[in-house]
């Protein structure tokens, strides 16, 4: 096992949290912006998914074309997304060239130019991956989930409209910037073989203005459907996606690790009850997959899966004996030793190596969960008992009250 | 500089050895010399549906995953027109165990009707789901037989057809695994935290006993020289219309290679290249344009793949595409988009050898090529590339006459 204790913390002259992460022995360096700026903070939607695409087409200096030459000229990747909680930019860039890259992507979060342009561009390309996507049976049955889930209205159920993008203006963007994208509302994380020699150029251009805050997260109001089946029709589909799944709990509740485990066994990983049953006995499906997680706010349980029309009832049938069979009958000692090894390998390698390291400890930050939440969930995985774990099946995996989705042709 | 060392047990049987001690884990990569290509044309998809039938277990060893995870360990493979790669990744400590399940599976593996049976079935909702249930997905499926007329990389390693694959018998089968699944067809490349001195000893501890198996000779027809443009068009229930054109390349191991792919990076590699920068920005005929290469050991392809905008007519955007591809042999690219292409390999290459899998995989392959010292020495030859040879090789690759296009269009647009 490598080292899984919580990075050490330097803050900036402005109290921005920097979390460093050594190891490797690469001269490439990770750096992570990761902001308050999610769309949970957003008042029209997709401002937040908008805003940080928009960073990259345009600043105060550059166009986006010449920003574009200069930030690939380095040989540096820039990924930046926004997420239901979150938006980030990745910097990976060869240590030597650093101090030119940190000043691009000082550039690229502080000062974007959001021109009109651009903005059009980027809107009818996203209209059409959104236009594509209604033909995905894995999409529309994820959307259906989630809105059965969490509420029409809530950000994390709230489903996309075509006359969405209507509203998507560059006031829209730039307002949403100057309220989030500010140093006081991030945190960074570095990773790297010396993440401390990134400490001075950090320190150059993000502690210029400012003053750190613990972020605000705010209060969402949720409105989950009574159990029950939902169909979404998608023409011509030759498979369904079919998701079935309860509200499950938070990060801070006491029974979260555990609840890690019982997933595992039913749909976590290769070996799983689900697969064993509806893709190596049945072969009705090329996968299915369970996970347990939460948002802010919320948990969840997903199970999810796609089969050919013909055989999704009886996958669900099959979904519904396995979980009940969980709820009966105690795992055996030795399915459960497998589980326990193969959960420990799977924190092993979240913490093998620096880049690696950086991505799982952003989970920790980002939900205010406790430090030594991987030293408690390693500590859960090696003792939790059989009997604990069905009455974790019998507590929040009742087939009775679960959600089921159905997306494909009638 | 990736330190590697090797040895070849006398069954043939080629082991790779890289010593990383940052990590605490390791990887073990064996790679079998048998992909797609060497199918039957009659029974495609075969390679593909016997990796499947690996997972299924020998006498010693019921169910293949259950000791990798006992291990702590995680697995999987894939299948491509070329090889079949198989690797484990687990704690450093327990590399014995991989390399027992390893052995295991290429010597006694259960080839029974019911596990036959069942993973054709998998495989059918596999093809469904990544190629018939997805806008889109069967673009390379009509792509290969468009642009190869001889050879076997006229099929993907999917299979051409689901019925290929229903037809698959457990005769066919074992001959399969007979020929191709033998100590001498196979490369095994192990990185990570453990010692290439006690890497050896195991490979032979494991491997040592197994029959050398028979030699293989490939001898697949060879594509002739495409003499005129081909072109298909298709409609599907699809929002935008898409651009495939694809030219057939030299061979993996030849000088082209690494002037195509530098070259297909200044066009597409990133957001300022040639193509991102004109077709998508400045005349905005394709929400998304890239160039590739498809990367395979025989002569295969460089495909340009274009989402098109709406609206916009997919003749004027295939010109377009054309006025790009000439320009580049008649006006050489800058030593600017040298010095960034040469930069930005650089730096991915260095990312790709951040994960001790990755660079198990790309010994193994490089020493499938020839030389596993290529994942040191390739970087040389990308370096070297000037902008002369893009210019002579892009008039060698570029012309209508070595060209294969599918115009992929929504339904309700009649052309």
């Amino acid at each position: 096992m490598g080292n899984i204790s919580f990075p050490s913390i330097i803050r900036l002259s402005n109290g921005v949290p920097v979390y460093l992460l050594r190891g490797g022995t690469l001269d490439l360096i990770r750096v992570e912006f990761v902001l308050n700026a999610g769309q949970i903070m957003e008042e029209t939607h997709m401002a937040a998914s908008v805003t940080n695409a928009m960073l990259t087409e345009g600043t105060v200096s550059h166009d986006a074309i010449k920003l574009n030459d200069l930030i690939d000229s380095t040989g540096a990747v820039f990924n930046h997304t926004a997420d239901k909680d979150t938006a980030s930019l990745v910097v990976i860039s060869l240590s030597r060239k650093l101090e030119e890259v940190m000043e691009l992507a000082w550039e690229v979060l502080f000062h974007p130019s959001f021109p009109e342009n651009e903005l059009r561009m980027l809107k009818e390309k996203k209209i059409q991956a959104f236009l594509t996507g209604r033909q995905k049976t894995s999409v529309i049955g994820r959307e259906q989930f989630y809105m059965a889930l969490c509420g029409k209205a809530n950000p994390y159920g709230r489903i996309t409209r075509l006359e969405d993008y209507d509203a998507l203006t560059t006031a829209v963007a730039s307002d949403f910037h100057s309220r989030f994208y500010r140093p006081e509302n991030m945190y960074i994380t570095v990773s790297g073989r010396d993440p401390e020699g990134a400490l001075p150029v950090l320190g150059k251009f993000f502690s210029v203005s400012g003053k750190w805050q613990k972020p605000k997260i705010p209060q969402l109001l949720f409105e989950t459907s009574r159990p029950g089946r939902i169909f979404a029709k998608v023409n011509g589909s030759v498979q369904s996606a079919v998701r079935m799944g309860w509200k499950g709990i938070t990060r801070d509740h006491h029974d979260y690790h555990g609840l890690q485990v019982a997933n595992m066994i039913l749909g976590g990983y290769f070996g799983s009850r689900l697969m064993r049953n509806i893709r190596e006995d049945k072969g009705y499906t090329y996968g299915i997959h369970s996970v347990a997680g939460a948002f802010h706010g919320i948990g969840f349980i997903a199970i999810m899966t796609e089969v050919a029309n013909e055989n999704r009832e009886e996958t669900l049938i099959e979904i519904k004996k396995e979980v009940t069979e969980l709820r009966r009958n105690e795992v055996s000692a030795d399915e459960l030793q497998i589980v326990r090894n193969h959960f420990m390998g799977e924190i092993a390698r979240m913490f093998d190596g620096p880049f690696s390291s950086a991505e799982t400890v952003r989970g920790i930050i980002d939900y205010e969960t406790d430090h030594d939440y991987y030293t408690k969930l390693v500590n859960t995985v090696e003792t939790i008992t059989p009997d604990k774990i069905k009455e974790l099946f019998i507590t929040y995996f009742n087939p009775e009250e679960a959600i089921e989705v159905i997306a494909g042709a009638e | 500089m990736i330190e590697f060392k090797r040895h070849t047990l006398a069954n043939g049987l080629r082991v790779i050895a890289h010593f990383d001690d940052s990590t605490p884990m390791v990887t073990t990569d064996l790679l079998y010399d048998v992909g797609s290509r060497d199918e039957d044309p009659e029974a495609t998809g075969f390679a593909h549906l016997f990796e499947h039938l690996m997972f299924g277990g020998t006498a010693e060893v019921p169910a293949f995953d259950t000791p990798v995870m006992i291990a702590g360990g995680e697995n999987n493979a894939f299948t491509n027109n070329d090889i079949t790669n198989y690797f484990i990744t687990l704690p450093a400590n327990n590399l014995e165990t991989a390399l027992w399940l390893e052995a295991d599976r290429m010597q006694w593996l259960d080839l029974s009707e019911s596990r036959l049976r069942i993973q054709k079935s998998v495989v059918t909702e596999e093809y469904r789901q990544r190629y018939l249930n997805q806008p889109y997905g069967d673009l390379m499926l009509l792509l290969r037989p468009l642009a190869f007329r001889k050879h076997p990389y006229m099929w993907s390693a999917i299979g051409k057809d689901i019925s290929h694959i229903e037809k698959a018998d457990s005769k066919r089968v074992k001959q399969f695994y007979h020929k191709y699944y033998t100590p001498s067809n196979a490369i095994l490349c192990v990185a990570g935290n453990v010692h290439p001195d006690n890497v050896f000893g195991m490979a032979e501890k494991w491997f040592g006993d197994i029959p050398h198996g028979q030699c293989n000779v490939r001898e697949l027809p060879q594509e002739s020289p495409q003499v005129e443009r081909r072109e298909v068009t298709v409609h599907r229930n699809v929002p935008a219309a898409h651009l495939i054109m694809a030219f057939h390349t030299e061979k993996r191991v030849s000088r082209q290679f690494y002037i195509l792919d530098l070259l297909t990076d200044i066009l597409s590699g990133c957001d300022s290249g040639r193509f991102p920068e004109i077709l998508v920005r400045k005349k905005e005929l394709f929400s998304e344009a890239d160039i590739y290469l498809s990367g395979e050991i025989d002569p295969g392809l460089v495909i340009f793949s274009g989402r098109l905008k709406n609206g916009v007519d997919i003749k004027g955007a295939e010109e377009a595409v054309w006025d790009e591809l000439n320009r580049l042999a008649t006006r050489q690219v800058t030593s600017a988009e040298l010095e960034k292409a040469r930069n930005r390999y650089e730096a991915s290459r260095l990312m790709s050898l951040i994960s001790a899998g990755n660079k198990a995989f790309n010994l193994a392959f490089q020493e499938l090529l020839g030389d596993a010292d290529g994942i040191n020495t390739e970087i040389e030859k990308y370096m070297s590339v000037t902008a002369a040879e893009i210019t002579d090789c892009s008039s060698m690759t570029f012309r209508q006459e070595n060209c294969s296009v599918i115009h992929y269009l929504p339904e309700s647009h009649e052309s």
